[in-house]
């Protein structure tokens, strides 16, 4: 009730007309594709990099391993407007990458790329965190049985235990990605524009008021709500 | 079989909301955050503080900050709660948000007629302000750092050279929410004529948006028009933000190489800055002959509500009591607080130039409390 109640009176409050009218403004619609491309982007970029650290996590003892874990999982407590700061120092043109990446033509403020990066950043732990724990429960004496027939130990993760560890690993895919694509401290501070959805609602909100708010607030509820039931529904089907 | 459940109940509550009265119709009282009960509260337990809320515009957040500290040791009752904001922000907080202020400072005085006498509050069926007093001005400048680029040859002569360099990043806020914006395309363009040189303003603003900002010329008048979106093209050199304070952190962190600002907050942070001709950085009032030939229009015609249209003139900062004030008389007494000797002092502490003599806009309507700071009296 608590959670949907706002949701549904917010959906209540427009009418079909400036739902419409909305749908049809290109700036929203610019917006939004901008923010599902930033945040898939973010979570191909965690699955490539990520997806090698949870496994990692999930099957061996190294030294300095608890201090990677305790590091995935500061993202989730930083409050979102110090990590934009903080991705600033870094990321900024004076910053050790910002500066670094900048003769590649890589520039972080108010780019595509700034956005990527905020969004990786506070959104990782959840595709690292919960694929580790998929990895983690798959018995690893399924991976040395296909070494045993005769498999080599990437045959044996590609061909065995990722095919099993799948509904965990999209499930943390799909929760950063939804993460990702919501935020807004972080995304603020290091690139305002481009305006990924949640900025352009923002400014919609203050400088235009309620009225000219809701209408984008509605259509990216119904747009969320539609590809995360899209994609829960057939990526993770129920286990039967 | 989940996600059609899930369906199910989105659908059941809303049917069953049509019972308990959702507040669909009526969102936008649901933002108040005041009890109206918390006067009466205030008697009977006098450890309980009478929140003020007091909206400013950015460029005085330092000093409002310091006055805030000062008027709270004098009134404990009282907990100021400030918030600040680009200037247009700040009305809009009222005029369509519809939260209960107490206190709106602006950096355009215009604004308050304009946006504030204009809109009828639907709950009391009276304008959202019906006066204000004019009580401080400030003058644009232009920031930057050691590190900025250029920053070894630029001087009051050529600023205008460097800021459209290739390479050159500028900062400008946002002209649609706050004041610092429109008031920079209006210095462009005033620069032009301080300096005889035609085409400062195309040559830093043009073809660096991804809708162009259009220029109209008169004889003797030039309107600049700004559009409803209004977001630099990707590696333009410039950057927006919604408020020009938001500038600052860019300049210090070295994103951005100049911004226009106001010139207390510059001085505030002990930024660099190039001091901009009286002619051109809107501090002059001797100089408003020439700052009204230019103004500067939103083309907002997708939102259907107003069109503002800011004149060129001599910066004014405005303060009100929106007529919907939960605590009009502490508000009288902040504002009292800061035209006298003490708020005074607390302004020029932080190099913002305060006005000798506050000027009253609908005097007779101005709260009696505040009728000492309006002598000149029933002037229009």
């Amino acid at each position: 009730m608590f959670v949907a109640l706002p949701l549904v009176s917010t959906m209540l409050a427009t009418t079909p007309e400036e739902i419409r009218q909305t749908l049809g403004d290109p700036e929203v619609l610019q917006s939004l594709g901008l923010t599902f491309l930033a945040g898939a982007l973010a979570t191909g970029i965690a699955i490539l990099m990520g997806l090698p650290l949870a496994y990692l996590l999930a099957r061996y003892r190294f030294h300095g391993k608890g201090i990677i874990e305790g590091l995935m999982d500061l993202p989730i407590v930083i409050p979102h407007t110090a990590a934009g700061i903080a991705l600033l120092m870094v990321f900024g043109s004076k910053g050790i990458l910002g500066s670094a990446l900048a003769p590649l033509g890589l520039y972080f403020v108010d780019t595509l790329a700034g956005i990527v990066v905020a969004m990786l950043f506070v959104s990782l732990p959840y595709l690292v965190n919960m694929s580790r724990e998929s990895f983690a429960l798959i018995d690893i004496e399924l991976e040395h049985a296909a070494s045993v027939d005769g498999a080599s130990a990437w045959q044996a993760i590609w061909l065995v235990t990722l095919p099993i560890a799948w509904r965990g690993i999209a499930g943390g895919a799909l929760m950063m990605w939804a993460r990702g694509i919501s935020e807004f401290g972080a995304v603020i501070i290091l690139a305002y524009h481009p305006s990924i959805i949640t900025v352009l609602l923002y400014e919609r909100f203050v400088g235009y008021g309620l009225s000219a708010a809701l209408p984008v607030t509605v259509v990216l509820l119904l747009f969320v709500l539609f590809i995360f039931g899209f994609l829960r529904y057939f990526l993770l089907p129920e286990r039967t | 079989m989940k996600f059609r459940l899930h369906l199910y109940l989105i659908l059941a509550l809303s049917l069953s909301g049509c019972f308990v009265r959702l507040p669909t119709g009526d969102m936008t009282s649901g933002t108040s955050t005041i009890p109206p009960t918390l006067k009466s509260s205030d008697v009977t337990t006098p450890k309980e503080k009478t929140p003020l809320r007091v909206f400013c515009a950015g460029s005085l957040i330092r000093p409002f900050d310091e006055l805030e500290k000062a008027f709270e040791a004098l009134h404990p009752e009282v907990d100021v709660l400030m918030e600040c904001h680009g200037s247009i922000q700040v009305i809009r907080h009222v005029t369509e948000l519809h939260e209960k202020i107490d206190v709106v400072a602006t950096a355009d005085h215009a604004l308050i007629p304009m946006l504030m006498y204009a809109t009828t509050d639907a709950e009391t069926g009276e304008p959202y302000a019906e006066w204000y007093i004019r009580f401080a001005s400030n003058r644009l400048a232009l920031a930057y750092t050691p590190q900025s680029r250029g920053a070894d040859q630029i001087d009051e002569d050529n600023w205008y050279n460097i800021i459209p360099q290739p390479g050159v990043r500028l900062g400008i806020a946002d002209p649609r929410f706050d004041a610092s914006g429109y008031r920079a395309l209006m210095a462009l363009r005033l620069a032009e004529d301080a300096y005889t040189q035609p085409g400062i303003f195309n040559n830093v603003i043009q073809g660096r948006f991804k809708h162009p900002i259009n220029i109209f010329e008169d004889d003797d008048f030039t309107e600049i028009s700004v559009p409803g979106i209004l977001e630099p093209k990707p590696d333009s050199g410039i950057l927006t933000r919604g408020a020009s304070i938001q500038l600052i952190a860019l300049l210090q962190s070295g994103d951005l190489d100049y911004a226009f600002e106001y010139e207390s907050v510059i001085r505030q942070h002990g930024l660099n800055w190039i001091k901009l001709p009286d002619a051109v950085n809107l501090g002059s009032e001797a100089n408003n002959p020439q700052y009204n030939r230019v103004q500067v229009k939103m083309d907002f015609r997708r939102f259907a509500s107003v069109e503002p249209v800011f004149k060129g003139e001599q910066i004014g900062y405005g303060i009100t009591i929106p007529t919907n004030a939960p605590h009009p008389d502490l508000a009288a007494k902040f504002i009292a607080f800061l035209l006298g000797p003490e708020g005074r002092r607390l302004m020029e502490a932080n190099f913002h130039p305060i006005l000798k003599q506050p000027v009253c806009d609908q005097a007779p309507s101005v709260p009696p409390e505040l009728g000492s700071f309006c002598p000149g009296e029933l002037s229009p």
